[in-house]
Parts: C-alpha cells; structure tokens; sequence
C-alpha cells in the first residue's frame, strides 16, 4: 500500500511533462507497437484465423476429395436438421447442467474455503494448506482421470469404503448416467477450489484491519465481524468474477469428460465438445460437427460481450 | 472444361471398351478359369467394366512377384505397447514379416500412420477429412460409404481377382452377401471380410439320455417341445426318484434373451421367438417392406405371450435373468434342454460330462417355424474392408498383401512371436460355414473312406490334419453314431474340440435351416448415444411380459416408448442405409 | 488480525483447524494413493488391498517402466515442448501486452485489435481445416505442432491477464523513462519486463502446465505413437475410451485387466515435474493473478 502513495505523487508531480512530451512521440511509438504485435499476430493468424475458413464446412455438403473451395455449398441445411436433432438439445443442455453445476461450485466453495482459510492464524500452516490446494489444478485431466478412475472403480478404495459402510453392491460410478453431471462437477471443483481462493484471498487482505479493530472494540465476535466487514469487503470481487464466468457457460471440459466418460454416461455427460469430437470427426459426419461447434462459438461470444458490458458498466472493470 | 475433359476421358473409355470387346472373345474364357465366381463369360459384348484396357492375358497370381520393388503405405491399428514384443532394432515397418513380404512380393510395407486401436477411428477420419489416405487401410461400413461417396477409392474389381481361392470360397460361401456389401454402382469398392456364422447358430442341445428314458422321440415343433419339457419335469427322466428337473434354461443375469444386430447372446430363448417368426434385436423388412427393428413388430407381441403362457406353466426356467450361472444346474444334471451354439461343447458340456460320463448330450435343429423351417439369425458376413486410394497406380498390391497375411500370418504369428497388429491389413476370409466343413472333410475320410489329402485345405492349413488324427482318438466306430457312448469320455481335452465340430455342427447341416440376416450390423449415430437404454427398456419390458411381472400389453406402451425415446430417429437412419 | 481468545473462539479455531486439514489432505490423498499403489505388487492392487500403505512393497513397476523406452521418449519430447512453449510465449506474450496495454488514445487501434485477438479465442473451425493447415506447413510429426498450436489458443488468455497487469503499473514510472528519452522497445525490455516478473512468470507457468498437460494433439498431429508427448502416451495407456462399451459388464471386466500399479507408476513419473515446479513459482502467481485480473 506504502508504494501506491509514493506513485501518486509521482504521478502529481510528472504530469505536466506528459503532457508537453508524450502526444508527439506516441506517434512515432505507434509504428513500433505494430512492430512488437507482427509476430504474435502472425502466429494467431496461421493458428487461430487461417484454420477459421474451415467453418465453410458447416454450410456445405463437405467432400475431402474436392475440399473446402470444391465441395458443393448447401446453405443452412446443416443447422436445419441441427435444429431437429435431439442430440443438439440434449448436449446444449447437458453442457449448461454441467458448467452451471461447476460455476456455481467454483464460486461458492472457493469462497467459503477463503473465509476459513482467512481465519486461520497460524501463518505456516496457512501456507502449507495453501501450497497444498493448489496441487490438483496443476495437474492434467489425463493424469487425474486415471487416478479417480482408479478410485472410484469397482473394486476401488471408494466401493471398499462404502463395504465398510454395509453396502452389499459395489457401485459402478461411471455407468450411473444420473451421478455423472455431479460427479463431474465435484471432481472439477475438488480440482479447481484451491487455485480459485487465490482471487479471494486477495481480495481480502485488501480489507482494511482497522475495520476489524474497531468492531472487536465495540465487541463484536468472530462471526459478526465475517458478517459485517468480510463479505461486503469481497461483494465487489465475488460479483465480478460471478459475471466473468459467464463466459464459461458452454465450456463444461473437454478434457475432464474426454477423459471420464464412456458411452453408458452418454445421455448425461456428453459435451459440445466432447460430441463435436466424437459426432463430428470420429462418425465422420464433419459439416453437423462444424454447425455445432460454430453454434457454440456464437453463443459463447455473446456471452463474452455481455459479461464485458455488464462488468464494464457495474464494476467499471475492463477484462481486456 | 471440366464437364468436356469427362466427355473427352468418356469417350476414350467407349473406345477402348469396344477395342477390347473385339479382343475379348477368345481370352475371356481364360480369364474366367482363374476366377472362381466370373460373370457370365458367353456375352462377350459386355465384358467386366474392370476388364478393360485391353491386356490380353492377365495371370492373377494371388502371391505374384512384382519386378520391380513397389511401397504400399497402410494404416495400422497397434494395441499400445506392442511394439515392445518386437526383437531389437525391428519396427513396424521393418520386422520379419515385412521383410519376408519384400522378399516374397517385392512390396514394401511402409506405415502411413499407426495409432492405438481405440482411437484408429480418429486417424481415419483425419485421413478421409483432409483427403491424405495411405494407399490402403482397413475400414468400417460407415467409413467405405463416405469414401465411396466421396469419390476418394479405387475400384478393386479387377484387384480382387488376384485374391486366394480361399477368399472367393469364403465370399462366395455367403451367397455372394459379403461381396454385395462392398459393391457400389456396380463396382467393387473395397476387399470384404467374411466372418464364419457357426457360433451364431443356437442348437437346441437336450439330452437324449432322457428322451430315451422316458421313451420320447427328439422333438420337431414348439408342441414337440412343450410335451418333452413337462415330461422332464415332471417324469424324473434321470430316474434318481427325486422332483429336482427343470425344463427349459433360458438366460442368467450375465446373458442376453436373444441375439441382436450387435451382439450375440449365450444362450437365450431367441431360438423360440424364430419359431414363431419373430426377429427381435433384428432388423428386418416390416410389413411395409422397409426396414424395420423385430422387436417392435406384433410377432414378437406374440411369441412373448406364448412365452408367458410357458413360463407360466413352468416350463422354463422360474429363475430367468436372475440365475447366477445358467451352467451350474446343466452340469449339476438337473436340466436337460437349453439353446446354444456349437460352443457349449466347451462349457458347460464338457464339465457337465466330468460329473456324468454318461449325460448323452445331442444337438438338433429344433424348434421349427409352421412352415417346417429352422429358422437363425446369423452374423454380420463383413465388418471390415480394405480400401485402396484411388489413385494407388498397384491396387492389386493390397489384394496381395492380404494374400500373405492369409497364407503365412498365422506362421509369423505363432512361430516369431509377432503381434497381431503388426500385421497389416489383417482381415478374415473365413467360410461362411466353416466349422461345419470340418466336420463334412473329417466325415468323408472316415466313413466315405475319401483319401485323407482332402484334409489339406486352404482355409485352416495344417490344422484339420491334426483334428482328423484327433477324431480318430476320441470317436469311437461306428463313426456315423453320435450318442456319447461311441465316444471316448476319458480324453476330456481333446473330445470337446471334435465333439464340437462333429456333433454341434449337425444342425448347421440340416436342410430345413433358414439364415435370417439383419438388414444393418453397423452403429448409426444415434445408436452410440441411446442403444444402451433403448436396450435396457427392451430387455427389462420383455423379461417382466415374460414373468409375468407385467401385462402382456406392457408390449404396446414399449413400441411407443422405444419410438420416443430415439427408436424412430434410429430406424430411419437405418432406412438411410439400407435404401 | 484481532486477538480475541473466549472459549467460543477456540472451539471455533479447533473446529476450523480441523475442516481446513480434511480439505487438505483430500488434495493430497488421490496422488498419495496412486504412488502406494505404485509401490505395490501387482496382486495386492489387483485384490484391492492398497489404501495408503504399499502392500508388499516393492520398485517393480519402476524397474518395468525402465523398460518402456517410448515413456522416455515421450517425456522427452515434453521436455522440449515446454521449454519451446514457455520461451515463446514469454516473449510473444511481452510483445503483444505492451502495445495492447495502451490506451486507446495512445494507440488508436488497440481496441479492434484487442477484440481480433478475443474473437479467434472464441472461434474455430474444428479440427479438421486446423489439421490441413498444419499438413500443409509440413508439421504433422513435427514438435512444432504441438508447440505452435497449443500455445496459440492459450495465447490470448495470458495477453489479456498481462496487458491488466500493465496496466496497472505506475504511470509515473513510464513517464519518467520516456523523459529519459526511452523508446519503445527500451520500454518494455527495462522497464516492463523487470516490474511485472509476477505476470510474466505466471503466464510462462500457465503456458508450461498447459503444453505439459495438453493430450490431444499429441493424438492428432502424430501419426506414430514415438512422437507423442508425455500425456498423450498415458492417455493411451492408461485411461481406455472404448467406444463398443454396450454395458457394465465389459466396462467392469475392461477395468479388471488394465495393469494398476504399472500405471500408477507412470501417472506418478508424469507428476513429477508440476510437483517440482509449481510451488517455487507460488509467490508469483499469486500476485500475477491478483494484480492482473481483479484490482481492488
């Protein structure tokens, strides 16, 4: 905080020079931004912009042999019988059920692990349990699938636990297609909730201590204080990041269901993306592949508008 | 342009056509002596479309050597890690088998691109997508239709009469379904498998022992049946004075109620469905003529209410679906009928036979339909195809390699330790019949007195040899009895293998047998997301109609449930295909 | 923090210090777990009978893995995969930051530009015209692919987390550099670059965990498994997508003959790096995260 006083001044005190100094220059500066931008722009535009024209597919009868520029254009044939299809409901639904499930996990159990963590006071142990959390997100869905996998098999320690317990019948975690959307959404914010207190953490060192002195001289306990100081002290943080994850409602994890699912799960777990993959490529049926994964990108992007303007207008914050 | 560069290239084909029309008259004859299943060879002013070109004798040498070295690029699907059972130094591309293929054919095996076989499908499709075939690989019907449609195959008609004597017997085994399967407009578009159909057959395996003891004839018709079910129930056929028989097994928790498109069950009761004209798990031609799921359809409403009436009366078995084992009381000898194939030789028979040397275990083509007919769901004859890219300047080379792999892969495989996927562009031609044409061969040897050399045949080298010499072992005179006192019991390892062969292939001779093939074997789309449940509905609506459990018009609310719940979108993918 | 030392408090601190250890070691259990198994016989993880203790302890599965020369091989290439990865997106991700960071006054079209940037994140072909571009630049089998590609889709992501950084840097230390007569490039090179070591080094820490942790395309642009990453391999290995699953049975009887602790021991190996790298890099992440995303 100490260093935010000391540039305040500092801005004070050049301002008039930068006014005098920088508009000329900034002229000549703008040629050399473009300089620094020409190579990732290049790369973005071979990886990201060149394979785009690839979305032509979703609007033709796509023939390898001719290709893309060759094969015959049929319109919006493909996004009628899209639209027809079940399957496109059920897996537009599915990932909502899904990435909701894990919006809404990723943000509360963050949030309330931070408060507890935030209580603490032992600052080693603090660290440790925080070193710790972290793990799991560093960690591939491969190597972690293989791992609850394991866990969670038949004769896994989890159906042993669950033996223990009485339960005559191992269960089969992965073929119950009704556990599946929270199954992948505990394993996410099993994964996730670690690194995701890091943002909260944060927001709550920022709280100004004298607040908590001056409740805890007029007597409030613990709770009181979590009440009335901690949680308005993070509201503007929760709410932002709430709108940001917006963004995220049609990415419910290729690498996460990819990894776990199989097809008695199907009906529950399948993705856009994990069927886009499948459907798409595997069935070879590319141009209803491409449709749904165009539509997908469509809806994801109004998604990013609008949590841009909302975070924009109500906390004045620019993602980007 | 493009359109008149076609007329021009149609034009030069009409041309060379007549050309060789004019040719053709006298070495078509020649041609057709090296092909077993050649069109009709006296219209000469239509030759094969593949014949053209005008070469005047062709000698369609099945392992030919090229003169020159060619590569032929495959796809190959290697189960991970198997590379490490390969010696030191060796690779996929080079390794002993394809060395001996260069050394034999002067082909040399190059990998295109060699993936797990989970995710062969990926590598296919990539390849299809982005056009970048290796010159041959093994696809799936699915796959074969995009390409063909797409233009990007050969045409293999002239290919495929390099192929092994033992191929054209196998394809043609099928009365010509195998070779029908991979033919477009005419054209043969990829090299079909032909899988043998015996294990799908479910004898009726009973035991004549009993039949004997209570002094009834082998049943014909379901009547038949009926009355020697509740005679072994209720007459003690195994005389120990004791209420302890069932009648008929059906299936335990681990089997299915019949075979479907996708899979084949155990045992079952499919075999009594098919006698009421029922196909349930099939796909078959609906009243309307077009393709239409069995188990939909009212004969299988009514085969379920004759079941029910059976069940009811107790003549299956109460425990249906829930038996742990459906073996343990045929081995125990408390039941004297069940349905499978040639295979329950193996198990239970052969345990069965540890406890009762004297369990005289028969197989028969039974029960038959009204018309007299024994009808069974059989197999798919083709799951696998060879294509060529079609602008391969050798599509006979691929023919060839599987040639190679028909004759001597066995040998790399069991003789140098090589793994199967190191093979490439394995597919099986096997007979149609085929364990059904051991028995036939063993049979002429021994009782026709044929000469033992007709034993030497392409289709199983070396192996019915040795199962002739086994036979003589176990089967004791005279030869043309079946019951289990002219067989010898002691030598229970060997006596299931030729027991299998000789006794549970007895009513895949029998001429009243009826095939009935499914019209698809292959996944839709659809299928792959909601067969699983659509199944479970069928299996559980069926089992409880059955048990009485539920009413027999459950049946309808299930029609009405399965065309719901992706029935409908599933059968007209189907009529997609089939049309 | 307020010392406050009633009875209430210290159940409650008990009480907290309990859950907060639960919650920890149910981080930790899984990846102890699997390295018990890995230190177990084969029968003994096939009887279920490891939980948090190996089970007739021994290294067999490590002295079998030594044996797998393709492991080797593939965590090799992800060696150099991250290595590549991460130094070039250091540097393309510097690059792109500074100017972006700029305001729109200062750099009349950074907005559009951002938002090109935004919008290739959001959108793509599929996978099939991502896999002819790489054919047709020759990549496929070539570690460049992997590089390349992978690292272009996270690109974005770490621009937008590092220009927020930028720009919350002081402004008066830009400007008192620019009176120094510093150019652009002298900019970001002395005065960027060194102040925001917090971002930087998270987006290069993202970008390695991200290539090291990347399976498909390793599946897509490799037409022989001697040239996929480390992840890849496993995933072939280890996690088995069958699509001809029809029922519980097969996905039971699939499970009963994969080798457990042989995999066990690779998932293990293959943790090792992020388990070396990750909690030295702890301090800047947490501060490039924090300063890059949310400013209070």
């Amino acid at each position: 905080m100490s260093v935010s006083t000391e540039t305040k001044e500092m801005v004070t005190s050049t301002k008039p020079m930068k006014k005098r100094n920088n508009s000329p220059k900034s002229n000549s500066f703008v040629k050399h931004y473009y300089l620094m931008l020409l190579p990732g722009f290049v790369w973005v535009t071979i990886f990201c912009i060149v394979p785009m024209f690839g979305i032509a597919i979703a609007f033709q009868n796509y023939n390898p042999a001719e290709g893309i520029f060759g094969s015959e254009w049929i319109g919006l044939g493909t996004f009628e019988y899209m639209f027809v299809l079940k399957d496109t409901w059920n897996i537009f639904f599915n990932t909502l059920f899904i990435a909701c499930l894990k919006i809404v996990g990723n943000l509360i159990v963050p949030l309330v692990f931070a408060l507890m963590l935030n209580e603490a006071r032992n600052m080693i142990f603090k660290r440790s349990v925080q070193t710790i959390v972290y793990l799991p997100h560093f960690l591939s869905w491969v190597i972690l699938g293989g791992i609850i996998l394991d866990i969670f098999s038949y004769g896994g320690p989890v159906n042993q636990l669950l033996a223990l317990f009485g339960l005559d019948e191992p269960i089969l975690f992965f073929a119950k297609a009704e556990l599946f959307p929270y199954f992948l959404a505990g394993s996410d914010v099993w994964k996730e909730f670690g690194f995701n207190t890091i943002i909260y953490l944060a927001a709550l060192t920022g709280i100004n201590p004298a607040l908590y002195e001056a409740a805890s001289i007029d007597g409030a306990n613990r709770l009181r204080m979590l009440w009335h100081i901690t949680l308005p002290g993070i509201r503007t943080t929760a709410a932002l990041l709430a709108v940001l994850s917006l963004g995220q409602v049609l990415n419910a994890g290729f690498d996460q269901v990819f990894n776990l699912y199989n097809p008695l799960v199907y009906s529950t777990g399948d993705i856009i993306d994990t069927w886009v993959y499948r459907v798409g490529l595997l069935d070879l049926q590319y141009e209803l592949g491409t449709a749904v994964g165009l539509l997908k990108s469509v809806v994801g992007f109004i998604m990013i508008v609008i949590s841009y303007s909302l975070a924009y207008r109500y906390t004045n914050y620019r993602i980007f | 342009m493009l359109k008149n560069k076609v007329i021009i290239l149609l034009l030069v084909f009409a041309f060379v056509t007549v050309l060789s029309a004019c040719n053709s008259s006298d070495n078509a004859e020649q041609a057709s002596n090296n092909q077993e299943d050649s069109s009709d060879t006296s219209d000469s002013s239509t030759p094969d479309s593949g014949d053209s070109g005008g070469e005047a004798e062709v000698d369609y040498d099945p392992l030919g050597k090229y003169d020159e070295t060619i590569t032929l690029s495959t796809g190959i699907c290697v189960e991970p890690g198997a590379s490490k059972s390969l010696p030191e130094g060796d690779t996929l591309e080079d390794n002993e088998y394809t060395r001996a293929v260069k050394e034999d054919l002067n082909i040399e095996l190059k990998e295109y691109w060699s993936v797990s076989c989970t995710n062969k499908d990926q590598k296919i499709s990539l390849s299809i997508a982005s056009n970048d075939l290796p010159d041959a690989m093994i696809v799936n019907r699915v796959q074969l239709r995009k390409l063909v449609e797409a233009g990007q195959i050969a045409d293999l008609s002239e290919a495929v009469k390099y192929a092994l004597p033992m191929s054209q017997d196998a394809w043609a085994s099928s009365d010509g379904k195998a070779l029908a399967s991979a033919t477009f407009d005419g054209k043969l578009m990829a090299i079909p498998s032909s899988n043998h159909s015996d294990g799908s057959i479910k004898n009726l395996w009973i035991r004549k022992d009993w039949l004997d003891n209570l002094g009834l004839e082998v049943p014909q018709t379901l009547e038949d049946l009926e009355t020697v079910a509740k005679a072994f129930i209720e007459q003690d056929p195994d005389g120990n004075g004791q209420d302890d028989t069932l009648g008929i097994m059906g299936m335990d928790v681990n089997d299915i109620l019949y075979s479907t498109f996708l899979e084949g069950a155990d045992q079952g009761l499919g075999s009594i469905f098919y006698a009421k004209d029922a196909y349930p798990g099939y796909w078959v031609e609906g009243p309307d003529g077009q393709a239409t799921y069995g188990s939909v359809l009212p004969e299988t409403k009514e085969a379920l209410s004759f079941l029910r009436d059976w069940y009811d009366e107790g003549l299956i078995d109460t425990q249906l679906g829930i038996r742990k084992d459906n073996n343990e009381p045929i081995i125990a000898g408390k039941a004297g009928i069940f349905f499978q194939s040639l295979w329950a030789v193996y198990e239970p028979l052969s345990n069965a036979w540890k406890g009762d040397p004297t369990a005289n275990w028969q197989a028969y083509a039974v029960p038959l339909n009204g018309e007299g007919k024994w009808n069974q769901t059989v197999n798919a004859t083709s799951n696998n195809f060879i294509v060529v890219r079609k602008d391969y300047e050798h599509p006979e080379a691929a023919v060839k390699a599987l040639n190679y792999r028909l004759t001597y892969g066995d040998y790399y495989e069991f003789e140098h330790g090589l793994d199967a996927s190191h093979i490439p562009l394995r597919v099986d031609t096997q007979m149609r019949d085929q364990m059904y044409r051991i028995a036939e061969l063993i049979e002429r040897v021994a009782i026709d007195g044929e000469p033992r050399e007709i034993l030497d045949v392409p289709w199983e080298p070396s192996l019915y040899e040795q199962d002739y010499d086994d036979y003589l072992e176990v089967k004791k005179e005279p030869y043309d009895e079946y019951d289990l006192e002219y067989w010898n019991t002691d030598n229970i390892v060997t006596l299931p293998r030729i027991y299998a062969r000789v006794v549970g292939t007895r009513p895949i001779r029998d001429p009243n047998r009826n095939d009935i093939s499914s019209l698809v074997y292959e996944q839709t789309p659809t299928m792959s997301e909601r067969w699983a449940n659509l199944m479970k509905l069928e299996t559980e609506t069926f089992l409880k109609i059955i048990m009485g459990a539920a009413p027999l018009d459950d049946f309808d609310k299930f029609v009405e449930d399965w065309k719901k719940q992706g029935g409908d979108t599933i059968t007209s993918e189907v009529r997609d295909i089939v049309k | 923090m307020v010392k406050d030392t009633t009875m209430g408090s210290r159940i409650f601190d008990i009480v907290l210090i309990t859950l907060l250890t639960v919650i920890t070691i149910s981080c930790i259990l899984p990846i102890w777990y699997t390295f018990a198994l890995s230190l177990s016989s084969k029968t003994a993880a096939a009887a279920g009978q490891v939980w948090l203790w190996p089970v007739d302890f021994n290294i067999n599965s490590y002295i079998q893995l030594l044996d797998e020369g393709q492991f080797f091989k593939s965590f090799w290439i992800s060696i150099q995969r991250i290595f590549l990865g991460g130094l070039l997106n250091f540097i393309i991700v510097a690059m792109l930051a500074y100017p972006l960071s700029k305001s729109s006054k200062d750099f009349k079209h950074r907005n559009i530009l951002m938002w090109i940037l935004v919008f290739t994140m959001l959108f793509n072909g599929g996978l099939i015209p991502l896999y002819l571009t790489v054919k047709s630049l020759g990549l496929i089998n070539n570690i460049w692919a992997l590089v390349l590609v992978a690292g272009a889709q996270g690109l974005v992501f770490n621009v937008i987390l590092t220009v927020n950084f930028f720009r919350n840097l002081p402004k008066s230390i830009e400007e008192s550099a620019l009176i120094d007569g510093a150019g652009p490039w002298k900019m970001l090179i002395y005065i960027f670059i060194p102040l925001s070591v917090p971002v930087l080094a998270t987006v290069t820490l993202f970008s390695i965990v991200f290539h090291w942790n990347e399976f498909l395309y390793g599946l897509i642009f490799m037409t022989r498994e001697e040239f996929y990453p480390l992840q890849t391999y496993i995933q072939q290995m280890v996690i088995v997508l069958n699509p001809d699953i029809m029922n519980e049975e097969q996905l039971k009887m699939m499970a009963e003959l994969s080798n457990r602790t042989l995999n066990a021991a690779k998932i293990f190996i293959a943790m090792i790096p992020i388990l070396l790298i990750y909690p030295f890099l702890q301090r800047y992440f947490i501060h490039g995260i924090t300063l890059g995303s949310v400013k209070e």
